[in-house]
């Protein structure tokens, strides 16, 4: 009982707070989406790509992200590089975001162009088509549509991923779940009901993620059950 | 209609292709026969420039075609090819997939290129399917559509390879049903397929390859009653 009297308490104390920081939560993690998508297809490309110097490129950039840790690079494009430009806690946080989710989504997309049948490229080929139109018209929608499921994955970890930019001060749902728990000391139920923000956030984009894919998943006849 | 001299190709240290030559004539049909790693796939492939021979020349419509330097696509439009696997696009409809390239790459308009794909798509008995996705047809029918595709782009060639392989035996006949109409209608083919039967009847002329080398070709009467080659033999003996 006590319990339910605490955490009404906190949203009636803080509830304005949550959702202002969800708001920053969900932005932050929208803008690093946004450009980490860009820098993911940009990067899958030079991997895919004939030339060597692009490929090299690619695996450069995707492991020293891969191989060192978000909270260090967040810290490195703070406070690392803040003595040749000052960038501001949401917009280096966002970048640091971007650059790292960047990284995976690459991989996403080359493993998905890869994963497609080497048939399609010589069929399309067979029938005249150029390399670009057929990765364009043929390689492309098919790779994509199978990208949805790890990509929505790659969204959810990005947006728990978020919660780091706290350390430099951004002013998120987890930083604002730490100074409301300096405030009351109860941490039980202040990071239970940060839990509860990122969670029902996570369902939610769970949600459109999978109606997405079933609107995509056209080519497909409906659903067999097997008993 | 093609004229093949000399060719070769390796695959690292394997010589799949060893000095190849064979002249094709407008009309004509031929088939390809030989055991599993004679190379009989690989020429066919090699005609579309889905393998790129080393060595010789290959001329199609009397045009030579030198893979450095000839449009490969410009080519390729005259080649129609339908591979074991088919090799729909599974993100299109039937309809789709025929009029794809008409569209994209000949630049003809839509309306046309759909008027065209629905006379193709009666001519290989599956009008009512145009708006189907291919994994709701059967083996038989996608391949079908594959030939139907293939035909849209006007080719003056048609390279079959292993047609009906990968089929359930009760639609193999649907499918050489509409290469026999084809053949009828005077399209130049080359196929590679282990339907003797089928050779039999349809082709003008079998050609037999092992390791890589023309053994033996022939019309299809002597070749399967009175082989000359004692590996033409071998292998026809196995197949019975």
């Amino acid at each position: 009982m006590d319990f339910l009297h605490n955490i009404i308490g906190i949203l009636n104390e803080h509830g304005i707070a949550f959702l202002k920081a969800t708001w920053i939560t969900i932005s932050i993690t929208g803008v690093s989406l946004f450009f980490g998508t860009i820098i993911g297809i940009v990067f899958a490309g030079f991997k895919i790509s004939s030339i060597k110097f692009l490929n090299r490129i690619s695996d450069i950039y995707v492991g020293i992200i891969r191989g060192t840790p978000l909270i260090v690079q967040i810290m490195f494009l703070y406070y690392g590089i803040a003595s040749i430009v000052t960038l501001d806690s949401f917009t280096a946080g966002a970048l640091a975001l971007g650059i790292h989710t960047g990284a995976y989504i690459s991989e996403i997309f080359r493993g998905a162009v890869q994963s497609i049948d080497r048939g399609q490229m010589e069929a399309a080929r067979s029938l005249g088509m150029s390399y670009s139109l057929s990765m364009r018209r043929i390689i492309f929608p098919q790779a994509f549509k199978r990208s949805i499921p790890p990509l929505a994955n790659q969204f959810i970890i990005s947006l728990k991923d978020s919660s780091l930019v706290a350390y430099i001060s951004v002013i998120d749902l987890y930083n604002t779940a730490l100074s409301v728990q300096g405030e009351n000391y109860m941490p039980f139920e202040t990071y239970f009901v940060v839990g509860l923000y990122y969670l029902v956030i996570v369902l939610i984009f769970t949600w459109f993620t999978n109606r997405l894919e079933k609107k995509m998943d056209v080519s497909k006849p409906k659903e067999v059950r097997i008993a | 209609m093609i004229e093949i001299t000399n060719l070769s190709k390796s695959f690292g240290p394997l010589n799949v292709l060893k000095s190849i030559d064979l002249k094709i004539k407008e009309q004509e049909v031929v088939v390809l026969i030989g055991a599993s790693g004679s190379g009989k796939s690989t020429l066919l492939r090699c005609l579309n420039f889905l393998e790129v021979a080393e060595n010789g020349e290959i001329s199609i419509d009397s045009e030579k075609v030198i893979s450095q330097k000839t449009n490969l696509n410009k080519v390729r439009e005259k080649v129609g090819m339908v591979f074991q696997h088919f090799n729909l696009f599974p993100h299109k409809t039937v309809l789709e997939n025929i009029i794809e390239a008409p569209i994209f790459v000949r630049g003809e308009n839509k309306e046309e290129a759909r008027e065209k794909a629905r006379i193709l798509l009666k001519k290989v008995g599956l009008q009512d399917k145009a708006h189907f996705y291919p994994d709701q047809l059967s083996g038989g029918q996608k391949q079908r559509v594959a030939i139907a595709r293939a035909l849209a782009m006007e080719p003056k060639v048609m390279l079959f390879d292993e047609p009906t392989s990968a089929l359930d035996p009760e639609l193999v006949g649907e499918v050489l049903q509409v290469m026999k109409e084809l053949a009828r209608e005077g399209m130049t083919m080359v196929i590679v397929t282990h339907e003797m039967g089928f050779a039999r009847e349809v082709a003008d002329r079998v050609v037999m390859l092992a390791d890589g080398n023309i053994i033996e070709e022939g019309h299809p009467e002597d070749i399967f009653t009175n082989p000359k080659h004692e590996r033409t033999q071998r292998f026809l003996n196995q197949l019975l």
